[in-house]
C-alpha cells in the first residue's frame, strides 16, 4: 500500500484544478468589486431622499397581487448591488412623485436664463414653462425680472414650483425698453436681464471649481422639448441647433457639412451676421462664461438680429460649434409667441376684482 | 507489474492533459485581461450605468404617476387641428400633463385620419391615451380668412370624444365600472394653460364644477360669483345673459353625469359663445354647480392664445422652390 504515493498522486491531480479555479474567480471578481461599489453610489443617487420622499418597493407576485412596504435607501442600495442584479432592476423601485426630479451628481446642471417682464400673460407663461422644467434633472433656473423690485407673483411662483431657482431683477432705464407694441429690433429685450445673470454666474462659480454647467438662455413664451435639455448637456463649448418659427421660416438652422461642422447658415434674414442664430438655438458651457468674464450682450448700437452674435462672437468662432439635434437635422424648440390678450371689457376703471392675480 | 505501469501512464497522461489545459486557459485568460483591462472595464460599466440612470430617471416619472391607483381619474378631451404650432402646443401641453397622476389624454384630431404627427407624438409622450379623429363637415369649417369667432370650434371632436367615453362606459364591467363612476370628464384645448392645482381641483366632481379662468371674455378673467358656497352669477362682460356663461375651460362634468345623459352634446351650430351651455343646459342646472379655487377667487387656468407664426418669407422661398426642407417636422 503505498500511501505515499497515493497522497503524491491526488495532490497532482488536484494542484492543476485549483489552481485553475482560482485564477478564473479573481479574473471575474475584480471587476466586479469595483462595479459594487459605482453600482452602490449610483443606486444612492437614484435612491435621494428629500424629506417629503418616500421609497415603496414593489414586488409583482406571480398571481399579479401588487405587496409594498417602505425601506430604507441603505438597505435598497445594499440589495440591489449585491445580488448582481442588472441595474434595470432597480425601475422596480417606485417614488411617490416629486417634482422636481432629485439632484444628482452625475449630470451637469443646465442654468437656464429667463428675462421677464409683468404683462397679464406672464404667469400663464411661467406656470407653463414651470411645467416643462419641472421634468429635467439638475436643472438651475434663473429668472430675471425686468423690474424695479422682485414682485410678489413670481416670488411666490418660483417658491410654489419646487424648482432650483435664483431670483433676480434688474429694470431696463426706460429709453430702452420698447414702447407699447411697437416691435422696434433695434431695441433688444431682455439684455440688461441676461447680462445680470451671466454676471451673477461669475460672481457665483469660480473658475477653478469642478461644477460642469451648461448655460441656455430661455424666454418665457417660447416651447422646448425634454430631449433638447439632453442634447444641451454635453456641451463642451457651444453647441447650436435648428429653432422652429423664426426668422419668417418654418425654421432656422445651422449649416452643417459632412465633417459635422458648422459652416453658415440656413436663414433668409441676413445669412452673414457672424451668428446667425436665435436666443433659443445655442447654448454654452459655463466654463468658457467664467473663462471669458468680459463678453457680455452688447447693449447699445446693435443691429437688429445681432443681439446673440454680440456676444457669441467673444466666445467662440464658427468652428469651434457643436451641432446638435442630429447633425441639426431634428427641431427640438419652437419659438412661439403668445397673443396679448384682448381685454376691452375691463374699460377703464377695470371690470374684475383687482386683488385677484392672474 | 502491468498493472501499475498501466496506471502509472494513466497519471502521467493525466498530468500533462491538466497541465495543457491549465496552461491554455491561463493564457486565454490573460489575453482577456490584456484588452479589457480593470479600468477599462469599470468606465464602461459607469457609462453604462448612468445612461441608466437617466432612463430610469425618465421611466420613473412616467411609470409611477399611474400606479396611484387610488385617486378619481381624469379624463381630459382635447381637439385639435393640423397647423404650424400645434406640435408645440401639443409638446408643452403634455409636460403640464405628465405631472398629473391617473390622467387620460382623449386626443381628437380635425382630420379624415390620424396624422403621422400627432400618432407619433403621443406614442413618445408617455401619457396614457386616446387618439381618436373626426372631421368637422366643410360648412362648419372656419376658412382662410375667417376670425375666430365666427364658427365654434372643435365641437364635433368633443362629442366624438363623448361618444368613446359612452362606448368604454357601456362595456365596462366590475371594478373598471365602479372606476367609472367617480372618474371626471374636462375639455382642454390645446392653446391654453393649465396649472397643476387645477387638477386636483377638478378630480373630486361631484355633477359639474366650475372655476375662474383668466385672459377670456375681454377680461383679466371670467369668473362664477359664489355666495354661501353656491354660484349664483357670472362675473363676465361678454353676453353675461347665456344660460352657462362660462369658458371651456372653466367647468369640468363627472362621467357619471355623461354616461347617464347620453343625449347630451355640443351643439356645432350654435351662436358663437353658446357652445358651452348648449351641452351644459341638458346637465345640470345653476344651482347644482360646484365652486372650486377657493369658491371661485383664483385663477388656476388661462385663456392663452399662440399667434400665428409669420410665414412670409418662407412663402417666398416656396415659391422659387427654395422652401425649408419638409421632411423636417415643425
Amino acid at each position: 500500500m503505498p500511501k505515499r504515493r497515493d497522497i503524491l498522486a491526488i495532490v497532482l491531480i488536484v494542484l492543476p484544478w485549483t489552481l485553475l479555479i482560482t485564477v478564473w474567480h479573481q479574473s471575474a471578481i475584480a471587476p466586479l468589486l469595483a462595479i459594487r461599489k459605482v453600482c452602490h453610489h449610483l443606486v444612492k443617487e437614484i435612491l435621494i431622499i428629500p424629506e417629503r420622499l418616500t421609497i415603496h418597493r414593489q414586488r409583482l407576485a406571480d398571481d399579479g397581487t401588487e405587496t409594498r412596504h417602505d425601506t430604507g435607501p441603505a438597505t435598497d442600495s445594499k440589495e440591489y448591488c449585491s445580488q448582481d442584479k442588472d441595474i434595470v432592476e432597480v425601475v422596480r423601485t417606485e417614488y411617490v412623485y416629486t417634482r422636481p426630479p432629485p439632484w444628482s451628481d452625475v449630470l451637469s446642471t443646465i442654468h437656464v436664463i429667463t428675462p421677464t417682464y409683468s404683462r397679464p400673460v406672464q404667469k400663464a407663461e411661467l406656470t407653463r414653462l414651470a411645467n416643462t422644467f419641472l421634468h429635467v434633472p439638475n436643472l438651475h433656473w434663473i429668472l430675471v425680472e425686468d423690474s424695479q423690485r422682485r414682485t410678489p407673483l413670481v416670488t411666490r411662483l418660483l417658491r410654489e414650483t419646487g424648482l432650483n431657482y435664483t431670483h433676480l431683477n434688474v429694470e431696463t432705464p426706460r429709453n430702452y425698453k420698447l414702447r407699447g407694441d411697437t416691435r422696434d429690433p433695434r431695441i433688444p429685450r431682455g439684455t440688461m436681464q441676461r447680462n445680470l445673470a451671466l454676471r451673477w454666474l461669475r460672481e457665483t462659480f469660480n473658475s477653478n471649481s469642478s461644477q460642469a454647467g451648461i448655460v441656455y438662455f430661455a424666454d418665457d413664451d417660447n416651447t422646448y422639448s425634454l430631449e433638447l435639455f439632453e442634447e444641451m448637456r454635453s456641451t463642451r463649448k457651444v453647441s447650436v441647433w435648428p429653432v422652429a418659427f423664426v426668422g419668417g421660416l418654418r425654421y432656422e438652422s445651422p449649416k452643417v457639412n459632412a465633417a459635422g461642422k458648422v459652416y453658415g447658415w440656413k436663414t433668409v434674414f441676413d445669412p452673414h451676421r457672424p451668428f446667425a442664430i436665435d436666443m433659443a438655438g445655442f447654448a454654452i458651457n459655463l466654463r468658457l462664461i467664467l473663462f471669458k468674464p468680459q463678453a457680455y450682450f452688447k447693449l447699445r448700437g446693435v443691429k437688429g438680429g445681432y443681439q446673440e452674435s454680440s456676444l457669441l462672437r467673444e466666445l467662440v468662432t464658427l468652428n469651434d460649434l457643436e451641432p446638435k439635434a442630429a447633425n441639426c437635422t431634428k427641431i427640438l424648440v419652437w419659438h412661439t409667441r403668445t397673443e396679448k390678450p384682448v381685454l376691452v371689457n375691463e374699460g377703464k376703471k377695470g371690470f374684475t376684482d383687482p386683488n385677484v392675480e392672474i | 507489474m502491468r498493472m501499475r505501469l498501466k496506471l502509472k501512464t494513466v497519471f502521467v497522461l493525466y498530468f500533462m492533459v491538466s497541465l495543457l489545459g491549465l496552461i491554455y486557459a491561463l493564457m486565454q485568460l490573460g489575453q482577456r485581461c490584456d484588452c479589457r483591462g480593470h479600468a477599462m472595464s469599470k468606465d464602461q460599466q459607469i457609462s453604462q450605468l448612468r445612461g441608466e440612470l437617466q432612463k430610469l430617471q425618465e421611466h420613473i416619472k412616467t411609470s409611477e404617476l399611474s400606479k396611484k391607483t387610488d385617486v378619481p381619474k381624469i379624463y381630459v378631451i382635447t381637439p385639435t387641428y393640423a397647423r404650424l404650432v400645434q406640435k408645440a402646443e401639443l409638446t408643452r401641453l403634455s409636460h403640464t400633463f405628465l405631472h398629473v397622476p391617473q390622467l387620460h389624454w382623449i386626443v381628437v384630431e380635425d382630420a379624415p385620419q390620424p396624422t403621422p404627427l400627432v400618432t407619433d407624438f403621443l406614442a413618445a409622450s408617455g401619457l396614457t391615451y386616446a387618439h381618436l379623429h373626426k372631421l368637422t363637415p366643410k360648412d362648419r369649417k372656419l376658412q382662410e380668412g375667417d376670425p375666430s369667432w365666427l364658427k365654434p370650434r372643435g365641437a364635433e371632436q368633443r362629442n366624438e370624444g363623448l361618444r368613446w367615453l359612452r362606448e368604454m362606459g357601456a362595456a365596462a364591467e366590475g371594478k373598471e365600472a365602479a372606476a367609472l363612476e367617480e372618474a371626471v370628464v374636462y375639455f382642454a384645448d390645446d392653446d391654453n394653460t393649465y396649472s397643476l392645482q387645477l387638477f386636483e381641483e377638478i378630480r373630486y366632481t361631484y355633477r359639474v364644477s366650475v372655476w375662474p379662468v383668466g385672459l377670456v371674455g375681454g377680461m383679466k378673467f371670467e369668473r362664477p360669483v359664489v355666495e354661501d358656497g353656491k354660484v349664483v352669477r357670472f362675473h363676465t362682460g361678454w353676453h353675461p345673459n347665456r344660460p352657462f356663461p362660462i369658458d371651456m375651460a372653466g367647468f369640468a362634468v363627472s362621467l357619471r353625469l355623461i354616461l347617464t345623459n347620453p343625449q347630451a352634446r355640443f351643439d356645432g351650430d350654435a351662436q358663437m359663445g353658446f357652445l358651452e351651455s348648449s351641452f351644459l343646459q341638458h346637465l345640470v342646472t345653476m344651482d347644482d354647480l360646484e365652486p372650486k379655487a377657493d369658491l371661485c377667487t383664483k385663477v388656476l387656468v388661462w385663456h392663452t392664445r399662440t399667434e400665428k407664426p409669420k410665414m412670409k418669407r418662407e412663402d417666398t422661398l416656396q415659391k422659387q422652390g427654395l422652401g425649408s426642407d419638409p421632411d423636417v417636422e415643425v
